[in-house]
């Protein structure tokens, strides 16, 4: 019935809020924390996180507690970066025995002062499938490092870490170049990428210089009947940096960790805020309005809880019963509400007296007429203003709990990433891209929300005051 | 108290009936935790004729937005009766003060506050039919909101029913106002100082308004003012009331003309006039001080401790009743044919 | 603007000097012409009356002489000379020392009601000392003997002094109020709706006061409301203000005597004031609503609404002229007939 009587108001309300330049601050902020809430998930490199955020097998590609990869640009020596080899050159060559050698070939560009951690090869297909792995060097040198026939399955990928299986290859490698320099050297004792991606000289043992350029990762497997199937196998090489924001101790890859996280705070802030804002204007109202016995009883009642400690209340609810996040919203909701019930239980008292309200009731009104229709409305743009302010304040609650470890496991929250790095030594080890990010994010959010929230207020207040 | 027998003025076929009555109405307000009692309204009794204009003149804090809120039903009385129409409808409950609703109606003193800042016009006038399911469409309903908007020269209808009311003038929503009242097609009207916040420019179309739509629809209206010049113009008789009672009531002409009792006389003498020739004179004032508080109401006639005519008998006997001084002139003085 | 200097016999010297002073309020909406141009004076011992509808710009005229403008107002152009000081451009230390309550005070519309509740009278007279006049009596016994010597003289026992605002009724708070007015003698009191608000009876009481004060204390008063039977009861000469403009300015003879006025809108103003005394079937009313002063009628501001008005109304803006000895208006018509009556 009043639609375009509120699209108008709004219009006006955004005119005067657009002037507040902090508010629209604010806005901004939110609105790329609601498109990365609600888009992030699909753009962050580990789409498969929300899910998979405690499975180790997910993340046993990464490396363990690494930099972030622009931390290279300061880095005196650079180390490899992360990355995925996808798409190779494939090639299929059919013998006349009906077996098929089908060739794969990884290009991949290493421009670091240190050798690749490792690269692990990923391969599905089906049946029992010999695989030859050789690298093709940047000074023509080849060499095969590995060889071995694996089973293959099509669901569950094989994966080969090729820094475990190919010191013997590369000692052989080392050897047919240059027997003296292979001498000395023992597959338990070298590095074997150390010399894989070195240039060849005396030193490549003990101090080797990196061989920068193009390196060619040939996978050569033999299908060898047309039962048994290869699929395009992909190589991870794993650095010693990862990510936008690196990964912490158990390989997980933080930039995800914060985008999936981004989709909980909201959920927790604006639900609970909403909630809990709803609840205690609607009671401020009805206490205000009928007075009496219904007054008292509420008043009680926010006393009561508003005595409560919210947060030790909470860590022992969360100790007692299994941490989930609804029970988690409840609980909060029980006590936000107090937030606004006692200001719009003033302003009630105040609206309940003016002429409009006796002027409603000499027409006929009931209470609920009034308080719907009239008491209400006047205190929409206070609610807003008290949900933009109180959702800050839940979303460190959260992130609270959880650093006590009392978080939902079934969800990924900032709360919860700060808890497993302080739970595990993050600062001690000085890890800092583990601890740093997801406290920034929840600084961000807060503030945008208290900047739209104070914005609100100062449009609101003279409004509220001249009515 | 003796019942007055005056005769409406505006008598007619349907006219004339009494279709409101008080009797011995009071109310009592506790302050203080119960230990102060103020009588806001304090033994007041009179009758509403059918199609008559009663105004209700007396200073602030003499009950008589009290005596309209309790005509209204929206605060109970302490003790006494209203009745309407020969029914009695001092306690109602549900239904039935839901349909009292319909039958008495209220224009407000301050037209800047009568009305939700958030609603707008049509707002304004639909919540009446909509509190009493009047109108089944919302085509019925804008048709007969236009009506009533004609009905108070708020014309043309469509550019005003999509405003708020503070985009209206204080004339024109006071001429809202009385539309809101008006469309529940009300018998009784309490208009509780329904110009005094309008400028005196327009004050007069206002008035002029009202009366004209009181003899259209033959309406009963009670008009508390405490401008005993307006009620001179706008009613047809005038009660005075002092401290929650009535002290003289009578025709608007007699009242004013002759008035009887002392405290009509000084309420009268103290009224200013636009004529030359005042400046340099000072105004023969014949009672002192100010109205006593309702919670210590003086004993005997109310207004001994401040009349200039009052005597012992004044004092030590009982309170006065209203009596007939003839022609259905009514006042409470003892003393009234010495002074 | 035609302006002709008021010789009045009866007054000697003009205490106060307004010279075409105009007023704007600076809003989001654009300019209030609030004051556009008007230009009076009061003489020593006068009362001047100032009246007109709510948003005529009386209020404002009001504070504009204390040259303290509401915000976003501000004085714009013109002279006020107050005892031959101009005040225009004055600094507001100045201001507040050499001539707000030292020379002319006011009292505020309502200030009865915003009496703070927590102060005595005796604190809130002591507060209107200390902001204006710390130079003068700097000792408490005199100061206290001040307060005393005026609170007696408005009327109200001394031990009023110790009482709080509420314990007090509505005519004692208006006494008070006026003797706050006047206890630090200035020559000139603004009474801004000084009775409005009061019941007949202590309207009378107080405008009884305030002739009574006149009279003793050769004060001078600009006395602003709304009514004109108040106007007619205590004010030497009148001052008609629409939207902004002097529409009308003209002894109490001269406006309420058997001539009457001769501005359309004071006759109007006049003729719609309820009489109690006279029976009237009928009373006038004035159609439409004042102008809105961003963006008044180009000429004459009452035209709108004038029953007389005429082509020429819309065109020019009548000037101020002394129709008769001390009888200011300004309005075509009010010329006209002058004019012929002369002729």
């Amino acid at each position: 019935m009043n639609l375009k009587d509120t699209t108008e108001s709004l219009r006006d309300s955004w005119r005067e809020f657009a002037k507040v330049k902090s508010g629209l601050f604010g806005l901004a902020i939110l609105g790329a924390f609601l498109l990365l809430g609600i888009f992030g998930v699909y753009l962050v490199p580990f789409p498969g996180a929300t899910e998979h955020w405690r499975d180790i097998n997910f993340w046993q590609d990464n490396p363990q507690a690494a930099p972030p990869a622009w931390t290279n640009l300061f880095a005196a020596r650079k180390g490899v970066s992360s990355t995925v080899l996808a798409n190779p050159k494939a090639g299929t060559e059919n013998q006349d025995n009906g077996v098929a050698v089908r060739t794969f070939s990884f290009d991949y560009d290493f421009g670091a002062d240190e050798p690749p951690r490792d690269i692990i090869v990923r391969l599905t297909g089906d049946g029992p499938v010999p695989v030859i792995i050789t690298v093709d060097r940047p000074d023509s040198l080849s060499a095969e490092i590995y060889r071995a026939q694996l089973d293959l399955s099509p669901l569950s990928p094989a994966r080969v870490s090729l820094v475990r299986n190919s010191a013997q290859a590369i000692v052989e490698f080392v050897r047919s170049q240059d027997p003296e320099l292979a001498t000395n050297m023992s597959a338990d004792l070298i590095k074997p990428f150390g010399i894989l991606f070195s240039k060849l000289g005396k030193e490549v043992a003990t101090a080797p210089t990196a061989l920068k350029g193009k390196y060619r990762i040939v996978v050569t497997a033999l299908q060898l009947s047309s039962d048994f199937k290869v699929n395009t196998p992909s190589l991870i090489v794993s650095g010693h940096v990862s990510g936008i924001l690196g990964t912490d101790s158990s390989k997980r890859d933080i930039f995800t960790g914060i985008v999936i996280g981004i989709r909980w705070a909201l959920i927790i802030g604006i639900l609970t805020s909403v909630v809990s804002v709803i609840a205690g204007v609607l009671l401020g109202i009805i206490a205000a309005y009928f007075g009496g016995a219904v007054d008292w009883m509420l008043t009680r009642l926010y006393e009561l809880i508003y005595l409560l400690p919210v947060l030790p209340f909470l860590i022992v609810v969360s100790a007692i019963f299994k941490p989930s996040i609804w029970t988690f919203i409840t609980l909060v909701c029980l006590f936000f509400w107090t937030g606004s019930y006692k200001t719009v239980y003033s302003m009630a008292l105040q609206i309940k007296e003016e002429t409009f309200v006796e002027a409603s009731k000499a027409l006929g009104s009931g209470s609920w007429r009034i308080v719907f229709r009239h008491i209400s409305p006047i205190l929409l743009p206070y609610s807003f203003a008290s949900m933009a302010l109180s959702i800050p304040a839940i979303i460190v609650y959260e992130a609270s709990v959880s650093l006590l470890g009392l978080g939902d496991a079934s969800i990924v929250s900032w709360g919860q990433i700060l808890e497993s790095a302080l739970s595990q030594g993050a600062v001690i080890n000085n890890l800092w891209w583990w601890v740093i990010p997801p406290g920034l994010m929840i600084a961000l959010m807060g503030m945008s929300f208290a900047f739209l929230g104070t914005a609100l207020d100062k449009i609101l207040h003279p409004k509220l005051k001249t009515r | 108290m003796s019942s007055p027998e005056t005769k409406g003025p505006g008598e007619g076929p349907g006219r004339g009936e009494v279709i409101l009555e008080l009797r011995a109405l009071h109310k009592n307000f506790l302050m203080h935790r119960g230990r102060t009692v103020i009588k806001a309204v304090d033994g007041l009794s009179f009758q509403l004729r059918r199609g008559e204009i009663l105004g209700l003149v007396g200073e602030s804090g003499c009950g008589k937005t009290t005596t309209g809120k309790l005509v209204m039903k929206l605060i109970e009385p302490t003790s006494g009766s209203i009745i309407v129409n020969g029914d009695d409808a001092t306690r109602l409950r549900g239904a039935q003060a839901i349909a009292y609703r319909r039958r008495v109606q209220m224009v407000f003193q301050d037209p800047y506050a009568s009305m939700n800042p958030h609603f707008k016009i049509r707002d304004v006038l639909e919540e009446p039919l909509l509190i009493h399911r009047i109108g089944a469409t919302k085509l019925e309903r804008t048709a007969m909101i236009s009506e009533v908007m004609r009905r108070v020269k708020m014309v043309p209808v469509e550019d005003y029913m999509d405003r708020h009311p503070h985009m209206l003038s204080g004339g024109q929503r006071q001429r809202i106002a009385t539309a809101r009242t008006l469309i529940l097609r009300p018998e009784i009207i309490v208009a509780d100082e329904p110009v005094s916040m309008i400028d005196l420019s327009t004050r007069a179309e206002i008035l002029h308004l009202m009366k004209a739509i009181q003899r259209d629809m033959s309406l009963s209206f009670i008009y508390i003012t405490h401008d005993i010049s307006t009620a001179r113009f706008f009613t047809d008789r005038i009660a005075v009331m002092y401290l929650g009672r009535i002290v003289e009531l009578g025709s608007q002409d007699e009242v004013i003309d002759h008035p009887i009792h002392p405290y009509t006389r000084a309420l009268i003498e103290a009224v200013c006039e636009p004529v030359s020739g005042r400046v340099g004179l000072m105004r023969e004032l014949p009672i002192k001080g100010e109205v006593p508080s309702a919670a210590s109401i003086p004993a005997g006639c109310r207004f001994h401790p401040r009349c200039p005519y009052a005597k012992s008998e004044c004092w030590e006997l009982p309170e006065p009743e209203l009596e007939d001084s003839g022609a259905g002139h009514l006042h409470a003085c003892r003393r009234w044919r010495e002074i | 603007m035609m302006m002709s200097e008021t010789k009045n016999p009866g007054y000697k010297q003009p205490l106060l000097k307004v010279r075409d002073l105009r007023l704007h309020y600076f809003t989001s909406k654009g300019e209030v012409l609030a004051l556009d141009g008007v230009s009076f004076d009061l003489m020593a011992g006068e009362t001047l009356g100032l009246v007109g509808e709510s948003g005529c710009g009386k209020t404002t005229m009001g504070l504009a002489l204390l040259n303290m403008p509401s915000p976003p107002g501000r004085i714009v152009s013109g002279s006020i000379t107050i005892d031959g000081k101009e005040i225009v451009g004055m600094g507001d230390r100045e201001l507040r020392r050499e001539v707000r309550w030292a020379k002319v005070s006011m009292v505020f519309q309502g200030a009865m009601n915003c009496l703070t509740p927590v102060y005595t009278v005796r604190k809130l007279m002591l507060e209107t000392w200390q902001e204006h006049a710390s130079g003068k009596h700097p000792d408490p016994k005199a100061v206290e003997e001040l307060m005393l010597r005026y609170t007696r003289r408005v009327g109200l026992p001394d031990h009023v002094l110790g009482r709080y605002p509420h314990e007090l009724s509505g005519g004692m708070k208006q006494r008070v109020v006026i003797a706050m007015a006047l206890f630090l003698e200035p020559r000139l009191i603004i009474m801004d709706e000084p009775t409005t608000a009061l019941d007949v009876i202590v309207q009378a009481q107080i405008l009884n006061l305030i002739k009574e004060l006149r009279r003793d204390l050769g004060l001078s008063y600009l006395f602003i409301t709304h009514d004109l039977a108040t106007e007619a009861e205590v004010a030497d000469r009148i001052m008609v203000m629409y939207a902004g403009k002097m529409a009308e300015l003209g002894t109490n003879e001269q406006i309420f005597g058997s001539r009457g006025p001769r501005h359309p809108y004071t006759q109007k103003l006049l003729a719609s004031t309820p009489l109690l005394r006279k029976k009237v079937s009928e009373l006038a009313f004035i159609p439409g609503s004042p102008p809105d002063l961003i963006s008044p009628p180009p000429a004459c501001r009452f035209e709108p609404r004038c029953a007389f008005a005429k082509a020429k109304c819309g065109r020019l803006e009548p000037p101020v002229v002394e129709i008769e000895s001390g009888h200011q208006v300004a309005c075509w018509k009010a010329m006209e007939d002058s004019e012929y009556e002369l002729s």
